[in-house]
């Protein structure tokens, strides 16, 4: 679209009330020229009201926040099938020129170098937004430093949950959305056994970019990991020191031999990856964090374990063990707490 | 009578002697066992004909990390002649300990790469 229109309206889903079909920071775009991408609901009536706000956006340059209140009825008529209200920021962008898409641009790179951004916009004034991206650069305000400081916690927790959502900031309340940008979520998974392959498959499914890393040629193979991106052997934690680990990296130790587990612990935690899984019982897991902490890890670090690893679902086979390992960490990665949804007020 | 793990297995094993890699070495080979999954890389640097510094690096079990950090401390100084006469024996009495029949192959994975990078060295 950037190549055929000179100026789009950029609508963005920035609050739900109730439940919906999608989530805060869903885009639609709506060129000039009449072009459309994307959606911020699954269509009907409230995208063509986006579209129709959209174009006023455009002729008068200025941005607005669109709330949009559905009764009920209408609601399950246009498949949003919990009533709910949303809110929508319409901003007008310039191209192939402007300060939004030079932030954009900002963000499409951080994320191909591995790392993740945020995009914290004012809601009360779109033209302020401050871009936080992972590792400490920041550039733009939301208007005062006070603000600035209190988005940059906000931020960072925002892409730990890889969420994106509007927050009220600071003595005003200042309604700020969080746009949340990142690499796509990886799984590196450390041990080529039976417990790794589903693991594996499943994380596939998920949309997860998956990585294994063996020392054993007869046991990383493709035909044992037909859906793995990356097979890796050779010495594991050697490897382990020329991956990098963001906020959205899940890691698991599957070999279940202290002699991957220690070595590649030492090498990724530090890192502080989103989970990290480790096989085994309870017992074994604290024989392997006391070996780390006479080492001198910190406890701080050891604490980002999990083990055993994943939910309690009585897993028992290889591909149930993967299902609990791959529920806990998206949850966590998600802010959740794991219970059933049936519970969920 | 030589226990299970002895006090020198243990130690070399928690603190392993000349861990790490030797920039453009003269020597590096890697030895992996393809079923339990250590893999040790061996690496010496010469001084003529005599190991001047010698790096091990590797995931590997008690045993095989033990015998690899002793066989650094064994290799230092000595010449190729030397290097290459290092017998089966010698590296599994250094560990003194009681190295069963199945985990032989653990305590020698270093030796093995010693002896395929010498005969690559020529």
């Amino acid at each position: 679209m950037a190549r055929a229109e000179k100026r789009v309206a950029m609508a963005t889903l920035v609050a739900t009330r109730g439940t919906g079909p999608k989530r805060e920071g869903a885009k639609m775009w709506v060129g000039e020229a009449g072009r459309i991408l994307g959606s911020v609901t699954i269509g009907g009536c409230v995208d063509a009201r986006v579209i129709a706000e959209s174009e006023q956006v455009l002729s008068s340059s200025e941005s607005r926040l669109v709330e949009m209140k559905l009764a009920d009825e209408d609601a399950w008529e246009i498949g949003f099938s919990c009533a709910g209200d949303l809110d929508v920021l319409i901003e007008p962008i310039d191209i192939p020129e402007g300060k939004v898409l030079d932030l954009y641009r900002a963000v499409r790179a951080a994320v191909g170098q591995g790392r993740g951004a945020v995009i914290a916009t004012s809601l009360k004034d779109s033209s302020n937004k401050l871009l936080l991206i992972e590792g400490g650069e920041i550039a733009g305000t939301l208007g005062s430093a006070e603000l600035d400081r209190a988005a940059q916690s906000i931020a960072f927790e925002s892409m730990r949950k890889r969420a994106s959502s509007t927050v009220p900031l600071g003595a005003g309340a200042l309604p700020v959305f969080f746009e949340v940008h990142g690499p796509p979520p990886t799984l590196i998974v450390f041990g080529a056994g039976h417990v790794a392959m589903p693991l594996v498959s499943l994380a596939h499914d998920l949309g997860l970019r998956t990585v294994v890393v063996d020392g054993r040629p007869r046991f990383a193979t493709h035909e044992r990991f037909p859906d793995v991106d990356e097979l890796l052997i050779g010495i594991p934690s050697e490897i382990a020191e020329t991956l990098s680990y963001t906020s959205s990296t899940f890691v698991v130790l599957t070999a279940h031999d202290y002699k991957y587990d220690l070595p590649v612990l030492k090498v990724v935690l530090p890192a502080r990856p989103a989970y990290v899984g480790l096989l085994g019982s309870r017992r074994r897991g604290q024989a392997i964090k006391e070996f780390l902490r006479d080492g001198g890890m910190a406890e701080g670090l050891l604490d980002q374990i999990h083990v055993p690893t994943g939910l309690d679902i009585g897993a028992d086979t290889a591909a149930e063990i993967a299902l609990s390992i791959l529920a806990e960490a998206v949850a966590i990665k998600s802010g959740r707490t794991s219970a059933s949804l049936k519970e969920r007020t | 009578m030589p226990v299970l793990y002895s006090e020198v297995l243990l130690d070399h094993f928690r603190h392993p002697r000349n861990y790490g890699s030797i920039n453009a070495p003269d020597i590096s080979y890697e030895s992996f066992n393809p079923l339990c999954g250590d893999r040790i890389r061996l690496q010496l640097k010469l001084d003529r004909a005599t190991v001047q510094e010698a790096r091990f690096k590797g995931d590997g079990c008690a045993i095989s990390t033990a015998a690899a950090s002793l066989l650094t401390e064994l290799l230092i100084g000595t010449s190729i002649e030397q290097a290459a006469a290092i017998s089966d024996d010698e590296l599994i009495s250094a560990l003194q300990s009681d190295i069963q029949p199945a985990r032989r192959q653990c305590a020698l994975l270093p030796l093995e790469a010693l002896r395929h990078g010498l005969r690559e060295h020529g």
